[in-house]
């Protein structure tokens, strides 16, 4: 099947009417909870996952993806609007976006931010449609060395680029490494830190840990502050950015786009690091670097049309090799594996129209966004000022249902509170919990590849360094780990994310 | 486990005891079924617990949920039905190894799968095939055994998991010819299969049905078959005994268990509707393109089979053969 026929059948599965609907929702759903500070996509995927086990495995994971890629939208509304990201990856849109707010041009930051994320939307969409094909053909040169250095290359980037301290990062992914231990070994059955409690057999399930963090934890800290969230939301003027505008966001929207097409397709990096670099980039090369922070709409262009490319491509690995970049990217695995869908080099021959579907319905979703974020932001903005003690119980049960009815399991309950409290825990004391996430998802995926990779070559460690593909990964690794132990680029590194603290 | 749990479980159990009959009656119109399938999507194993979900659910109108839970060559699956309500709405369809095998291989097994499991039925039976990449140094099986001897511990050869039954017929081939073998443990058929279609390991031993398309289109080199029939999907491939392995005979099959104090009239049920569904033209047809061969056996014909199971692979794993690594 070549390219052209692939988006047809794309286009044919995409726009059944379910699909198009559960699209529709998808979208809607995740420009809701990107608005919402403190409830993200991969609490509410998280929660949504057992609602679509009834569903057929596109419907569920072209809407699943609606909610990831929607997020990214919705968040910038709120960063805008109200000096508050509705999202992570949105941090560095309320430098100039809020600023551009104040000075009465709410509408041209908020187009600027929803024509930059359509644009890099489409891109990325378009990205896809030719890497993955070509991902998957490569994807078979991939042994377990390969694979295992891949996933070290993941849990490297997701360290260094997270804000904080390095060493915090590194307690963070090695946290989230001894966590994965939990359970029964893969290849010899034997109990690890199962402390007799067969509740621990299976492990930790990672959609309960993520709920706890991301869900409860962050209604924990949004609790405190409940009385200083009533800040002013800005008022929205004209939406049509002006011929100046246009002409200063062009630059940065391709920029913004590239950087994301790339950062996404590398495990670990996602959405937020696109953002960030996408808006260090910008400063960097503009020629009136003293207006960011002043209302600089390339800060706003850039950034948000970074993570909605990253939003698109990180799709890619999961696709193609079976290998979750993000948290995000993981629950959409565990949505295809119910459904007897295993992601990986063959999908694209065996589940044709599941991944051209899905392709083809991003880029609808794209264009439902543009319209949903543009003519509807008045409705977005009212949703911000709905009190959290409204909004904050809806979640809590929300994050209960959604734990337990992985595996009907109370246990699963008291984990996930836990957890929510370890979450409020490492926001007070300023430990990201993102890596800390993907360790808990690829440290399993790391020691079974280790293992697999060691026994086929005799216990012989240098296959690691003999496979061009393995070496190539682990020096990209060993580089980023140095670009930050240097004090020029670790400068660097502190500038452009201490910006946004 | 604490104590009010213990009570509660007590009391449950004491509930379902004195209801047991009543309980079989409506099954399973109460609420959804969970068929636990203990490897990967895409495998013989998983396939044939898709199979039986779909047929269940569409005698009975009531969904049947597949529920992965791959990893340790099913011990997974098989304690997590262990630690599930014997009503009938848990139960596991997979490949012999934590239905049998797991019970001798596994030191720590946290359950014994004839002491916690009630047999319902075998659905499906197979020879295992030897099959090898297209870099591999053997074009045959006795190519593979004469590398093995001249390059003792060289031979890399893939199964499903430590334990399973592609494990378990590696070792005894390698015991009855006098050849070191290296056993390197995967979680399931499509990640070996996808390593042997890269190059990436020389040899499997495994379940049919992921290498049939890859050997007729020559991606893959199918080597013996370890049944006392050729397989009729690839005629040109040989038995094993064919190919210089004297008598040698081994059959993998797929069965359904249920937890212990599971009502028989519900394992009776299940066994019917599977046994009815096997007899149709497309039953036989669909899993004749796997490589399988139904068996829909009665759950004390399975109890049979798991007993010569365990008996058969006992030696091996007291000769050290067959160990996780």
């Amino acid at each position: 099947m070549d390219v052209f026929d692939g988006i047809l059948l794309g286009f044919a599965t995409a726009t059944t009417f379910t699909n198009f609907a559960y699209c529709f929702a998808g979208v809607v759903l995740g420009t809701a909870v990107g608005v919402l500070p403190g409830l993200g996509p991969v609490a509410t995927i998280s929660m949504l996952l057992p609602f679509t086990f009834g569903l057929p495995v596109d419907t569920a994971l072209i809407m699943l993806a609606g909610i990831f890629y929607g997020s990214q939208y919705g968040g910038s509304t709120t960063a805008i609007l109200m000096n508050l990201p509705g999202e992570a990856s949105s941090v560095v849109t309320t430098l100039d976006g809020h600023q551009m707010a104040m000075q009465g041009k709410a509408g041209r930051a908020l187009a600027a931010a929803a024509i930059g994320s359509f644009f890099a939307g489409s891109i990325g969409t378009l990205f896809i449609v030719i890497a993955a094909p070509l991902l998957a053909s490569l994807a078979l040169t991939f042994g377990p060395a390969e694979y295992f250095s891949l996933i070290v290359l993941g849990l490297v980037t997701s360290m260094v680029l997270t804000s904080g301290s390095l060493l915090t990062a590194l307690g963070m992914v090695l946290f989230g490494m001894l966590l994965g231990m939990v359970g029964t070994d893969v290849n010899s059955g034997a109990a690890r830190y199962t402390f007799g409690t067969p509740h621990l057999y299976d492990g930790l399930d990672f959609v309960v840990i993520a709920t706890g963090i991301f869900g409860l934890g962050d209604v924990l800290a949004n609790l405190e502050n409940e009385h200083t969230r009533k800040a002013t939301i800005a008022k929205v003027s004209s939406l049509f950015p002006t011929r100046e505008d246009w002409k200063r966001m062009v630059g940065p929207i391709l920029r913004g786009t590239g950087l994301g097409v790339v950062l996404g397709v590398l495990p670990g990096a996602g959405v937020l690091l696109a953002s960030f670099s996408a808006y260090a980039l910008e400063k960097k090369v503009s020629k009136h670097p003293e207006q960011f922070g002043q209302g600089a709409i390339e800060g706003v262009a850039g950034p948000e049309s970074a993570n909605n490319a990253a939003a698109q491509t990180c799709f890619i690995p999961m696709l193609t090799l079976g290998l979750p970049g993000t948290a995000t990217m993981a629950l959409m695995i565990g949505a295809m594996i119910v459904q007897g869908v295993q992601p990986g080099p063959e999908i694209l021959t065996q589940q044709p129209a599941l991944f051209w579907g899905l392709i083809v319905s991003m880029w609808i979703g794209n264009v439902m966004l543009l319209f949903l974020n543009l003519p509807l932001v008045g409705v977005w903005a009212r949703l911000i000022s709905v009190p959290y003690h409204f909004l904050f119980p809806i979640i809590c049960v929300f994050t209960v249902i959604g734990a337990y009815s992985i595996s009907n399991s109370v246990f699963d309950i008291y984990l996930m509170a836990l957890f929510g409290l370890l979450g409020y825990c490492f926001r007070k004391v300023g430990a990201e919990p993102a890596p800390l996430i993907l360790a808990l998802i690829l440290g399993p995926m790391a020691e079974e590849y280790l293992r697999r990779a060691l026994l086929l070559s005799h216990g012989d460690a240098s296959v690691f360094v003999t496979s061009p593909l393995s070496l190539g990964t682990l020096i990209v690794a060993a580089l980023l780990v140095a670009s930050i132990l240097l004090p020029q680029f670790r400068k660097v590194r502190e500038e452009g994310l201490q910006e946004v603290d | 486990m604490n104590r009010r749990e213990l009570i509660v479980l007590g009391g449950s159990a004491a509930v379902l005891a004195s209801t047991g009959i009543s309980f079989a009656d409506d099954w399973p119109s109460k609420k959804p079924v969970t068929v636990i399938s203990a490897y990967p999507p895409g495998g013989s194993s998983d396939i044939i617990a898709r199979l039986v979900a779909d047929l269940l659910a569409a005698k009975y109108n009531q969904q049947f949920t597949v529920e992965n839970i791959a990893g340790a060559a099913g011990a997974l699956a098989g304690s997590k039905l262990a630690r599930s309500a014997p009503d009938g709405y848990t139960i596991l369809v997979s490949g012999s190894a934590p239905i049998a095998a797991n019970k001798v291989v596994q030191k720590d097994l946290s359950y014994d799968p004839q002491e916690d499991f009630v047999p319902i039925t075998v659905v499906a039976e197979s020879p295992a095939l030897l099959s090898a990449s297209s870099k591999a140094p053997a074009n045959t099986l006795q190519e593979l055994l004469d590398y093995a001897k001249a390059n003792p511990g060289k031979v890399n050869i893939g199964n499903p998991g430590a334990g399973t039954k592609g494990h378990i017929c590696a070792a005894a081939i390698g015991l009855q010819m006098g050849v070191e073998l290296n056993h390197i443990p995967y979680k399931g058929s499509p990640p070996l299969m996808t390593d042997v279609l890269g190059g990436h390991i020389d040899f499997a031993l495994d379940a049919p049905s992921n290498y049939l398309p890859h050997i007729k289109n020559g991606k893959i080199k199918g080597l013996a078959v370890t049944s006392a029939q050729r397989l009729p999907e690839i005629p040109d491939v040989p038995t094993v005994a064919e190919a210089g392995v004297e008598g040698f005979e081994a059959t993998l099959w797929f069965g359904a268990v249920g937890p212990k104090g599971m009502p028989d009239e519900i394992a009776l049920a299940i066994q019917q509707a599977i046994k009815e569904w096997s007899d149709t033209p497309e039953a036989k047809e669909k899993l004749a393109t796997l490589g399988l061969q139904a068996v829909a056996n009665t759950p004390d014909e399975m109890r049979v089979t798991i007993q010569k199971e365990i008996d058969s692979i006992r030696p091996l794993v007291d000769a050290g053969l067959v160990q996780p690594s």
